[in-house]
C-alpha cells in the first residue's frame, strides 16, 4: 500500500496553482487535506503525474462571516472550523453535521471544500451545503465562477469542476432567525459514512411551518433536495402526521439508490424516509 | 512517471524538537518517513488507509494520521511522535497511566490513542464523557475491549490537572531540556 | 509429571504469596507505552529487500502465461519469482489435511482471488510495488465454486482435480443412543442457522524477514509467528532443509488471536532471498492484502441444530449438522476449527447422547484459519439459540431451561458425550450469581412493558465452556499430524544471584511473562522486577509450542514451577555441602536454604548459586556447576482419540454466563447494547487484571461477530469487503461498559488450580447479543438466525415484503 510515483508542486497563488493544474489537464489532481486522495493513492487507485498541494497558498484558510454567509476557504481544515468561535451559534446545522464527519484525526486534516470537491454522495457536508444552499465560488483559467450547491453535485464523486478549476471557497448562507435544524443519519458505526442520513432545517410562523429544506444523503448519487416533501410541509401543522406524511414523499423522492454490503436499496429508500421525518421532528422542535 | 526518477523534493521538518532535513521522494509518507528515515518507529502501521490510527502523530499539536499525509506536507510544521514523551526514562502521565490502568494489551495500538489523547487534553483537561469517547472513536483498538482505555485516559487527565500542566506543555519543556546541547541541526 | 510441580499456592516455599493473583503492573508495558518495543516492521537488515506480491484477481483461473521480464529489468529489483519455482523448489502446505494444500504462489492455476501469483524483492516497498505493475500474468478464466453449496453440486467446478469432489471431510460422530433419545422425546426443536466469514484482524498485520543463508544452507526466520517451533517445522517440511537448520524468531506481536498467518509469506521470502544470493527479505503484510488473502477469515458456516426434549424442558439429545466453507485450501488449519466443539459438544449440559454430522468443502473463498475460539463460538451460539426456542415453546424462563439441564456441582469431573472430561464447575451459582447482581427479575419486568409498548426491547441469556489448555489430540479427527504442545521452561540464577526464566515464545499482549516473573518471584521471595524474561528462538529454547487454545499461561505456570522445583532441589543439594548436613534435610523458605531442623542456619540462594558458579573449591568435584534447571510441561492425563473422536483433549472448563440487554430499532434495523452483565468462573486467577482484559477484549470481539464484522462475497467469489471502510471493527462507540463478577472454582487438574481463559468471552458474546436480539423480535414471531445481525438483515426480516 504504497502510493505510486508523481510529481509534487506546491503552488503559493491560486493563479499559480490553477496554471499548473492547466497544464496537465487530466494527469494532475489537488491535494488539500488528503483523507480521501492519500488513501486511494495508497491503493493505488488514483495515479496523478502531478500533485498540486494547495495548502501553502496564503489566505485559502480563511474563515469569516460576511454579507451573511459564513465564508470557508479551500484550505479551511474541517476541524478548523469546527473550533471556529461563536459556530455553534452562527451555524449550529454545520457544526453538528461536521461532528459526523469521519473523527477528530481525520478532520484535524480534511478540508471542508475537499469533502465538497470529493462529493461523496454518503458524505455529510455536501448535503449540509445544498440544506443551507451553499454557494461555491470556483476559480479557472478562464477567471472566476460562482455556481450554487444543488447545480454542483452532478453524481457520484463528479461534481462541475473542471480539471483545471479550484473550488476556492464555499459560502454558507446563516440560517434565518427562528430556524430549527437537523441532521439524522444511520452508520453502522459511529463516525462511518451515512447509510442513509437527512438533513432538515424550517421555521415555525403562526404554528405553521414555513420555509421547509429537505435533503437526504446517502441516497443517490448526489444530495437529494426533496422538494415534494418541502411542498408538502409548507403550510402545514407541525406534529407527527406531517413529518410522517412528508417523510414518505422523501422516501418516495429516491430514485435508484444504492445496494451494497451494509444496506439494501429498498432499506436505503425508506430508512431515508425515516431520518427526514426524525430530523423534522427535532428540527421543529428547535425552531 | 517520465522515463528519469521523480525528482526529489527538499524537506525541512522539526520532529520532536529538532529540525531535520531530508530529499525525498514525493510520494514519501508522513509515517514512512519518520519510521524508515528517522527510526522513529513507535508510529505504528495498522491500515495505511487512515481506519486504525495506529499511526496517529501531532501535526502543530493536532492529532493526524501519518499514513495519509505525505512527508512534504508536514514541512515546516512541527512533528511530535510518541518518542517525544518519556523524558530521561521518565514515563509521561500518559504512559504512566495507560500502564497504571492497564490500558493495552499488545501495545501496538497504545501510540496513537496517547497521541490521540495528548490533543484532546491539552485543549480540554476535563473532557466530558462524550469528549473522550469522541476521540478514542477515531482509534481502533482489537485487544483492550476500550474500558481500560478510557479509564487510563481519565487517570491521566486526573493526573495532569492535579500537577496543573498540560500534556504537550510538559513536553515542551522536556524537549527543550533534552535538545538544548547541540540541538537543532 | 504434575507430581513435582507444587499443585497449590500453599505448597510454595514462602511464608507469603505475594505476587501470584494479584494485578500486577506488566513488565512488558514501559516498553509498549513508548514505542520501543520491537515488532517485526521495525527490523532492518543489512542488505534487506522488500517483498511485495502480485496476486489473482480471479476466483478459480488457469495460469496461461507469466511475463515478468520488464519487471526483471527494473532498477532495484533483485529477484522474481512464480509458482514455478515454488513448484520446482517446494512441496505444498502440510498445514492442510493430505491433498488438500497449495504451494507458496499459485502453480498453474489459482483458487482464490488475492492468491499469490509472482513475488518481487526491491530495495524499497514502493518499488518493490511499482514492479508488480510491470508483470503480465495472462489468465483462462474457470468456473467458480462460490459457495459451500455450490461445492457440493453434482457439476461443480473441482478445486483439485485429483480428489474428484470438493468435499475435504465428511464425518458424522455419534455419541450415545441419539435415535432413541429423538424417537422418545417429548419435543424437538430445530433451526437452521448461518454464521458468516469473519476474522482476526489484529492491528499489527503479519509480517517477516527472511534470509537463506547460501553458504550453509541456514534459513533464519523472523516474524510475528505466534508458534515459532510449529511454523518452523512446517518451513523446513515444505522447504526440505532439515529441521535443525531451520531458525525461528519471533517477535512480539501487535496482537494474533490466532489470525496471525504467513505460511506463504515466509516462504516466498525464503525463496526470494534464495533467488537473491541470500540476502534478507521483508515482506509486511499490508492491510489490504490481510483483507484479501491474510490468515483472517474463519468460520463460513450452515447449521442444522435439533434438540430433543422432555416435557419439563430436560434436553435428552443433540444433533448438530455443520457444513463448512473452508476456502480454495485447508492450507491454514481450517478445519481445525470443525474439530475443536468436540472439547465443549453439549456446553454446560448434561446431555448424553449427541451426534455431530461434518461436512467440509472447499471453494474458490480464502482459505479459513483459525480465530479466537477457534470454531466453538458459532457452536456455542446455535446451541444457546436453540435451548432459548426451546425455552419458548415449553413456556420455560430462558434462565430456568438452562438450570434444568446443567452439569451438576458434584458431577465433576465429567466426562461429556463427546469424549472430553471437564475438571470442574459450579453452573449454577455462576447464573445465580448473574441473576442476582442484573435484578434479572427488574429486567424482565422492565423488558415486559417495554414490548408491550411495542418496543423491541430484548434480553439474552448465553453460558457456554470455553475448553482451556488444548492438546493436539483434540484435533485427530480432521487428520493434521501431532507436533505435541509441550512448553518449556529454564530457569537460571546467575552469579550475582539475579533470576532468569528463557522460554520460547514472543508476546502478543496477554503478558505472559509477567505471569512467568510472578510465579519464579513467589518461589523465590523476590520481586517480579527483579526477574529477568529472556526469549529465545526456536533452536535455542526448551521444547516450547507457545500461544493457542487456551493453554499458555497454564502450561508456563507448570513449566516455571517445575524449574523452579528442581532448582531448588540443585541448590539444597550444594547447600547441604555448605551447612553440612544431609541433602533431604536442607528446604528452601522465603528465598533462604535452611536446615529444616535448625532454621537459623541458613543461605540465601543467591548465595548458594553463587558459590555453585564461583567457589569450586568448596563444593566436590563431582558437583554440577549449573544453578539453573529446565522443566517441560504437558497436560496430564490425556488420551488418544477413539473411532468416534472421543479424547481427554482440552484439559480445563472454563465456564461463564452473560446477559444482555438489546433494542433493536424497527425502522433502521440497528440494535443498541444497553446493558450487559457477566460472571465467569476460571478457577485460580494468576493475576486477574490479565485475565479481564482478556474478557473484555473477547466481549468487543463478540460484539463485532454478532453486529458487524463479515467478509462478503459476490456470486462470482470476488470479496466485496476489502477495507476498513467495509470491514467494520468495533469502536468504543459499539462496546458495551461491562458489570462483571468472578468466581472461582479451582481446577483440580492444573498447577495452581487455574483455567485457560485466553479466549474468554468471544465463546458467549454473540451467542448472548444473538439471543437478546431473538427476545426483541420475538412478539412479532421473527427470528433472526444469520450472523452477524447487521442493519440490512435485521431491516429485511423486519420489512420482509419491503424488498
Ligand atoms: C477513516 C475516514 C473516515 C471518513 N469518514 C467520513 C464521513 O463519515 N463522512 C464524510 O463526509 N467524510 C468522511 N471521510 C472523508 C473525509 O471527510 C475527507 O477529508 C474529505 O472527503 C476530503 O477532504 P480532504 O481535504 O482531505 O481532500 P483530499 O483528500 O485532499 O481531496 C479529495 C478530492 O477532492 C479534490 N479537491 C480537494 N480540494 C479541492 C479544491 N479546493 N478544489 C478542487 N478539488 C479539490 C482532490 O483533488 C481529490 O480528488 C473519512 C475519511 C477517512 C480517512
Ligand atoms: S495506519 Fe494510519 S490510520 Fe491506520
Ligand atoms: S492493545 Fe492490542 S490493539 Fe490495542
Amino acid at each position: 500500500m504504497k502510493p505510486p510515483a508523481f510529481e509534487y508542486a506546491a503552488p503559493t497563488s491560486v493563479a499559480e496553482a490553477v496554471a499548473l493544474l492547466d497544464e496537465r489537464g487530466f494527469d494532475a489532481k489537488v491535494l488539500a487535506g488528503g483523507q480521501s486522495l492519500m488513501a486511494l493513492l495508497n491503493m493505488r487507485l488514483a495515479r496523478p503525474e502531478l500533485l498540486v498541494d494547495i495548502a501553502r497558498v496564503p489566505g485559502l484558510d480563511s474563515i469569516e462571516i460576511s454579507d451573511g454567509c459564513l465564508v470557508v476557504g479551500a484550505m479551511v481544515r474541517q476541524r478548523s472550523l469546527e473550533f471556529f468561535p461563536g459556530l455553534a451559534d452562527s451555524h449550529p446545522l454545520l457544526l453538528a453535521g461536521l461532528r459526523h464527519v469521519a473523527h477528530p484525526q481525520n478532520r484535524n486534516q480534511g478540508t471542508v471544500c475537499g469533502s465538497l470537491a470529493h462529493a461523496d454522495p454518503a458524505a455529510e457536508l455536501p448535503a449540509l451545503a445544498v440544506a443551507a444552499g451553499a454557494e461555491f465560488v470556483i476559480e479557472g483559467p478562464d477567471g472566476k465562477r460562482s455556481e450554487s450547491a444543488e447545480d454542483f453535485f452532478i453524481t457520484y464523486l463528479t461534481t462541475t469542476l473542471e480539471p483545471a478549476e479550484l473550488l476556492v471557497e464555499a459560502r454558507f448562507p446563516l440560517l434565518r432567525e427562528g430556524s430549527g435544524w437537523s441532521v439524522q443519519e444511520v452508520t453502522r458505526r459511529h463516525g462511518d459514512f451515512a447509510l442513509a442520513g437527512a438533513v432538515v432545517t424550517m421555521r415555525i410562523a403562526d404554528a405553521r411551518v414555513a420555509d421547509p429544506r429537505v435533503v437526504a444523503f446517502g441516497v443517490g448519487a448526489v444530495p437529494l433536495r426533496c422538494t415534494a416533501a418541502e411542498q408538502a410541509l409548507a403550510g402545514a401543522e407541525p406534529g407527527p402526521a406531517a413529518w410522517k406524511e412528508a417523510g414518505a414523499l422523501v422516501a418516495e423522492a429516491v430514485e435508484d439508490p444504492l445496494d451494497d454490503v451494509h444496506a439494501s436499496a429498498a432499506q436505503r429508500r425508506s430508512v431515508a424516509g425515516v431520518m427526514a421525518s426524525r430530523a423534522m421532528e427535532e428540527a421543529a422542535a428547535r425552531a | 512517471m517520465d522515463e528519469d526518477k521523480p525528482a526529489r523534493v527538499a524537506v525541512t521538518v522539526t520532529v520532536n524538537g529538532r529540525r531535520l532535513s531530508a530529499e525525498l521522494e514525493p510520494r514519501t509518507t508522513l509515517a514512512d518517513f519518520l519510521r524508515v528515515d528517522l527510526g522513529l518507529t513507535g508510529t505504528h502501521l495498522g491500515c495505511e488507509h487512515g481506519v486504525c490510527g495506529a499511526c496517529t502523530v501531532l501535526l502543530d499539536g493536532r492529532a493526524v494520521r501519518s499514513c495519509i499525509m505525505l512527508a512534504v506536507q508536514a514541512a515546516g510544521h512541527e512533528v511530535t511522535t510518541i518518542e517525544a514523551l518519556a523524558n530521561e526514562g521518565e514515563l509521561h502521565p500518559l504512559q504512566q497511566a495507560f500502564v497504571d490502568k492497564h490500558g493495552l494489551q499488545c501495545g501496538f495500538c497504545t501510540p496513537g490513542f496517547i497521541m490521540a489523547a495528548a490533543e484532546l487534553l491539552e485543549r480540554d483537561p476535563d473532557p466530558t464523557e462524550q469528549a473522550l469517547l469522541e476521540t478514542l472513536g477515531g482509534q481502533v483498538c482489537r485487544c483492550t475491549g476500550y474500558e481500560a482505555i478510557i479509564e487510563s485516559v481519565r487517570d491521566a487527565a486526573e493526573k495532569l490537572r492535579q500537577q496543573g500542566v498540560g500534556p504537550l506543555e510538559l513536553l515542551a519543556a522536556a524537549l527543550e531540556k533534552n535538545a538544548a546541547p547541540g540541538g537543532g541541526e | 509429571m504434575s507430581g513435582s510441580i507444587p499443585n497449590s499456592l500453599e505448597e510454595l516455599p514462602v511464608s507469603e504469596i505475594r505476587w501470584i493473583g494479584k494485578g500486577v503492573e506488566r513488565l512488558e508495558d514501559p516498553s509498549l507505552v513508548t514505542g520501543r518495543t520491537e515488532f517485526i516492521d521495525n527490523v532492518v537488515l543489512p542488505g534487506m529487500l522488500h517483498c511485495a506480491i502480485l496476486r489473482s484477481p480471479y476466483a478459480h483461473a488457469r495460469i496461461v502465461s507469466i511475463d515478468s521480464s520488464a519487471a526483471e529489468e527494473m532498477e532495484g529489483v533483485y529477484a522474481v519469482i512464480t509458482g514455478s519455482d515454488a513448484a520446482r523448489l517446494t512441496n505444498p502446505a502440510t498445514t492442510a489435511p493430505e491433498g488438500w494444500g497449495g504451494y507458496c504462489l499459485a502453480h498453474e492455476k489459482t483458487r482464490f482471488v488475492g492468491e499469490p501469483v509472482v513475488a518481487v524483492a526491491a530495495t524499497n516497498r514502493y518499488l518493490a510495488e511499482d514492479a508488480l505493475e510491470l508483470i503480465i500474468v495472462e489468465y483462462e478464466e474457470l468456473p467458480v465454486v462460490a459457495n459451500a453449496q455450490a461445492a457440493l453440486a453434482a457439476d461443480a467446478a473441482l478445486l483439485f482435480e485429483e480428489h474428484g469432489s470438493n468435499v475435504m471431510l465428511q464425518r458424522k460422530f455419534t455419541w450415545g443412543e441419539v435415535d432413541e433419545a429423538f424417537d422418545q422425546a417429548d419435543l424437538v426443536v430445530s433451526d437452521d442457522y448461518r454464521w458468516n466469514r469473519l476474522g482476526a484482524n489484529p492491528m499489527e498485520t503479519f509480517g517477516c524477514v527472511v534470509d537463506w543463508n547460501p553458504a550453509d544452507d541456514m534459513l533464519t526466520c523472523r516474524g510475528s509467528f505466534q508458534s515459532q517451533s510449529h511454523m518452523g517445522l512446517a518451513r523446513s517440511l515444505v522447504l526440505g532443509l532439515p529441521s535443525n537448520q531451520v531458525r525461528m524468531i519471533s517477535h512480539p506481536h501487535g496482537g494474533s488471536f490466532g489470525g496471525k498467518g504467513g505460511f506463504r509469506g515466509v516462504d516466498i521470502c525464503a525463496l526470494l532471498s534464495k533467488a537473491a544470493s541470500g540476502r534478507p527479505v521483508k515482506w509486511m503484510e499490508d492491510r489490504l492484502e490481510y483483507l484479501l488473502a491474510g490468515a483472517g477469515q474463519s468460520w463460513d458456516r450452515e447449521y442444522r441444530l435439533q434438540l430433543a426434549l422432555k416435557k419439563d424442558g430436560t434436553v435428552t439429545g443433540l444433533r448438530v449438522k455443520l457444513l463448512d466453507d473452508m476456502g480454495g485450501t485447508a492450507e491454514a488449519f481450517g478445519a481445525v476449527s470443525a474439530a475443536k466443539p468436540l472439547a465443549a459438544f453439549t456446553g454446560c449440559y448434561a446431555i448424553q447422547a449427541a451426534e455431530y454430522d461434518l461436512t467440509l468443502v472447499a471453494t474458490n473463498k480464502i482459505p479459513q484459519s483459525p480465530y479466537r475460539g477457534m470454531g466453538p463460538p458459532p457452536h456455542n451460539w446455535v446451541l444457546e439459540q436453540t435451548m432459548d426456542k426451546a425455552a419458548r415453546e415449553l413456556g420455560l424462563d430462558p434462565a430456568e431451561i438452562r438450570r434444568r439441564n446443567y452439569i451438576p456441582a458434584d458431577a465433576f469431573p465429567y466426562t461429556i458425550a463427546s469424549g472430553n472430561e471437564y475438571d470442574s464447575g459450579n453452573y449454577e451459582a455462576a447464573l445465580d450469581e448473574l441473576l442476582n447482581m442484573a435484578d434479572y427479575e427488574r429486567l424482565c419486568a422492565e423488558r415486559d412493558s417495554a414490548q408491550a409498548e411495542g418496543r423491541l426491547l430484548g434480553l439474552g441469556l448465553a453460558n457456554t465452556i470455553e475448553p482451556g489448555v488444548f492438546d493436539w489430540n483434540a484435533y485427530a479427527i480432521v487428520g493434521l499430524e501431532s507436533t505435541g504442545v509441550p512448553e518449556g521452561i529454564t530457569v537460571a540464577i546467575d552469579v550475582m544471584g539475579r533470576i532468569t526464566a528463557r522460554l520460547g515464545f514472543s508476546l502478543e499482549g496477554q503478558g505472559q511473562y509477567t505471569l512467568v516473573a510472578q510465579v519464579l518471584a513467589d518461589y523465590f521471595a523476590v520481586t517480579p522486577a527483579d526477574v529477568s524474561i529472556v526469549y529465545q528462538d526456536s533452536l535455542s529454547a526448551p521444547p516450547h509450542f507457545g500461544p493457542g487454545g487456551s493453554r499458555l499461561g497454564v502450561a508456563i505456570t507448570g513449566a516455571a514451577l517445575g524449574a523452579a522445583r528442581l532448582l531448588e532441589r540443585k541448590l539444597a543439594r550444594v547447600a547441604a555441602v555448605l551447612l553440612q548436613c544431609g541433602p533431604d534435610d536442607v528446604e528452601l523458605m522465603d528465598g533462604f536454604l535452611r536446615v529444616r531442623a535448625m532454621p537459623e542456619a541458613r543461605m540465601h540462594f543467591a548465595e548458594v548459586a553463587g558459590a555453585m558458579l564461583a567457589r569450586s573449591d568448596l563444593l566436590p568435584e563431582d558437583s554440577d556447576p549449573q544453578p539453573q534447571a529446565t522443566y517441560v510441561w504437558t497436560a496430564p492425563g490425556r488420551t488418544p482419540a477413539d473411532e468416534q473422536g472421543r479424547a481427554k483433549s482440552y484439559l480445563t472448563a472454563a465456564n461463564a454466563c452473560h446477559l444482555v440487554k438489546v433494542e433493536v430499532d424497527r425502522d433502521t434495523g440497528t440494535v443498541d447494547i444497553l446493558g450487559y452483565w457477566l460472571v465467569d468462573d476460571c478457577g485460580t486467577r494468576l493475576n486477574p487484571v490479565t485475565v479481564e482484559g482478556q474478557t473484555m477484549g473477547g466481549i468487543a470481539q463478540g460484539v463485532g461477530a454478532a453486529l458487524l464484522e463479515e467478509y462478503v462475497y459476490d456470486e462470482s467469489a470476488q470479496p466485496l469487503t476489502s477495507s476498513f471502510m467495509d470491514y467494520l471493527l468495533p469502536s468504543v462507540y459499539e462496546v458495551p461498559r461491562v458489570e462483571k463478577k468472578a468466581l472461582t472454582t479451582p481446577s483440580p487438574f492444573t498447577p495452581l488450580g487455574a483455567k485457560g481463559c485466553g479466549e474468554g468471552a468471544m465463546h458467549t458474546t454473540p451467542a448472548a447479543i444473538m439471543c437478546a436480539i431473538n427476545d426483541a423480535l420475538s412478539p412479532l414471531g421473527l427470528s433472526a438466525r444469520e450472523v452477524p445481525a447487521s442493519p440490512r438483515r435485521l431491516w429485511k426480516l423486519l420489512h420482509e415484503n419491503a424488498d
